[in-house]
């Protein structure tokens, strides 16, 4: 184990070359931040349009765990919009209808 | 950035709520007041005294509300002092100023009150529970951040002093001015952080990744409980082109090596039979992929043995390859070219098991390790294959270009048609725009000579066919 000299050769020393990362996603990525932006999106136009309050709360918690798993590459437009769609999700439902929220599941038990 | 997002939206939830609640309470009052209006326009309908305390009394309480808007609107109107209070003094009595009409009562009752209105923040539970696990959602984070930081932290320093006996380069970030991080470390994730050293004998570089348990992402930490995973530490060492005989092997734990046979390229193509590692005197558990029999007992001698037997659960997989290419790519017919291929050694370690933080002991033992990769290293530099196992490899790599390549040949074919096709137009343009006429018409004759050659077998074929 002891090397009977120095290992070290500063004259082999390389650069570090960052990964250049294109739009595409390598396939050893982790790609939660994206499915969690898509189904972000997906919620939140479903909050918007169909007026479904806990769709829109689903959208918010979304666009937290894309938040929490994006990567320092990331573009922060894109987490930034996502949760601007979310948040105004939840305000334009609460506006348009300030009552509480009835849980999906209610309409079922009645 | 980051926090400020996080309190931004705190905020706006929280006005949110505020603004839902508070928008139902207006609701009532404004409706209340409506009603004051008409009452004050019939107040010259006096002389129907009739019930009047009563109404008065329900006027009064809203009395300070009237009067203060009433006063901005018309001030010094000749009406004034009908809203004035003390101009009304002992008027109960005589009832001159409650003068509602007999249907006053009926417009009252019409103002319901929402049912919702009744349990205002009873009913807002499922809203309230979104918030509190938005808030629970965020300290996570934030408690997990810092935790896995202070993790790579703990990591770097432990090993910091061995790296720096081993690299002449010892965290570079790829920028000119390294002032960016003064440890070197680089933050990929909240999960993840890379270091990057260089300048060793026998390796090009060697990329740190520390993986981490996504511990910033309550669900991540949730699913956890359910299917616990380690941090991991992945040292990928590239290896210099000519210093290193060329072999595949892999040694892994049971579940790295399936996913190792299912996805990686070079495995899965040159040593996809998964043996179990008892035959080469590892510990139960261990399965080795091995292309060529004599690598695998040489790498794997007493020491290297021993450090399995002694850290077995802390050692995730060692790879050694020299046609790495990364993780298996789809099946792609277009592809033309072979994928560009590495010399590297790969070893996962765990820095602790199940996400339990280990002991500064534990910490120690698993310096050893890292002495285990560059004992890896030194080896690979110093062992040559026999001329039996040499040809052997070089044969497997022969049989699978063949393949590679039996398998692109449409495709080359038509990128090879399309590139003559290409070549050809180009000199026919730039005929077509040279000046010298005879030159032109040398071209052209020569261009008639290689149609009609490639026409003539199939006139042969036709005479053939004639006769």
């Amino acid at each position: 184990m002891n090397n009977s000299s120095d290992p070290r050769r500063p004259d082999k020393e390389v650069r570090y070359k960052p990964i250049v990362s294109n739009s595409q996603a390598q396939p050893g990525d982790d790609l939660t931040p994206d499915y969690m932006n898509i189904l972000g999106m997906i919620f939140s136009m479903c909050g918007l349009m169909m007026r479904l309050k806990w769709c829109a709360w689903v959208a918010l918690y979304c666009s937290c765990i894309s938040f929490a798993n994006s990567r320092v590459s990331d573009d922060t437009k894109q987490i930034l919009s996502s949760f601007m769609l979310s948040i105004s999700a939840v305000v334009m439902s609460y506006l348009q209808n300030p009552q509480p929220m009835s849980p999906p599941w209610a309409s079922a038990m009645q | 950035m980051r926090l400020w997002l996080v309190a931004l939206h705190i905020a706006l939830v929280g006005t949110n709520l505020w603004v839902t609640a508070h928008f139902q309470e207006e609701l009532p009052e404004d409706n209340e007041f409506a009603e004051f209006e008409d009452f004050e326009e019939e107040k010259p309908n006096l002389g129907v005294p009739d019930d009047l305390v009563e109404q008065f009394s329900e006027a009064e309480l809203t009395d300070g509300f009237e009067e203060d808007d009433v006063l901005v609107e018309d001030g010094d109107s000749e009406f004034d002092h009908f809203q004035d209070e003390e101009e009304f003094e002992g008027l109960d009595a005589t009832g001159i100023n409650a003068g509602p009409k007999s249907d006053e009562p009926s417009t009252l009752t019409i103002t319901k009150v929402p049912l919702h209105l009744r349990a205002r923040w009873d009913s807002f539970y499922l809203e309230i529970l979104m918030v509190a696990g938005l808030l629970v959602y965020f300290v996570n984070y934030i408690a997990g951040r810092s935790k896995n930081c202070r993790i790579a932290e703990t990591w770097l320093n432990d090993h910091k002093q061995l790296l720096l006996d081993n690299f002449s380069l010892v965290g570079d970030t790829g920028k000119l001015n390294d002032e960016v991080s003064e440890n070197g470390l680089l933050k990929e994730s909240e999960s993840q952080y890379s270091l990057y050293c260089s300048g060793r004998v026998g390796c090009e570089s060697m990329l740190i990744e520390l993986k981490l348990i996504k511990r910033q992402d309550l669900v991540a930490v949730l699913a956890q409980l359910v299917r616990p995973q380690n941090d991991q530490v992945h040292f990928n060492i590239e290896l210099p082109k000519d210093d290193v005989d060329t072999f595949v092997l892999a040694i892994a734990a049971k579940r790295t090596a399936t996913h190792l046979v299912r996805d990686m390229a070079d495995v899965c193509v040159y040593c996809p039979e998964k043996r179990p590692g008892e035959k080469f005197g590892l510990p139960v558990g261990f399965y080795v992929m091995s292309e060529i029999a004599e690598a695998a007992s040489a790498i794997l001698d007493t020491r290297v043995l021993q450090a399995f037997t002694k850290y077995a659960p802390y050692i995730d997989y060692i790879h050694i390859s020299d046609q790495f290419s990364g993780p298996k790519q789809q099946e792609d017919a277009s592809q033309l070219n072979m994928p560009e291929v590495k010399r590297v050694l790969l070893v996962g370690l765990n820095i602790n098991i199940k996400g339990r933080t280990s002991t500064p002991e534990a910490q120690e033992q698993m310096r050893p390790l890292l002495q285990l990769t560059f004992y890896l290293l030194d080896k690979l530099r110093r062992f040559k294959l026999s001329k039996e196992g040499k040809n052997k490899a070089d044969k497997n790599r022969l049989r699978v270009e063949e393949a590679f390549l039996k398998t692109t040949h449409a495709a080359r074919a038509e990128a090879a048609a399309q590139r003559r096709e290409d070549r050809r137009r180009a000199e026919k343009e730039r005929i077509l725009q040279e000046e010298d006429p005879d030159k032109q018409r040398k071209w052209e004759e020569k261009e008639q000579r290689r149609l009609a050659k490639k026409r003539a077998p199939r006139m042969k074929q036709l005479k053939v066919k004639a006769l």
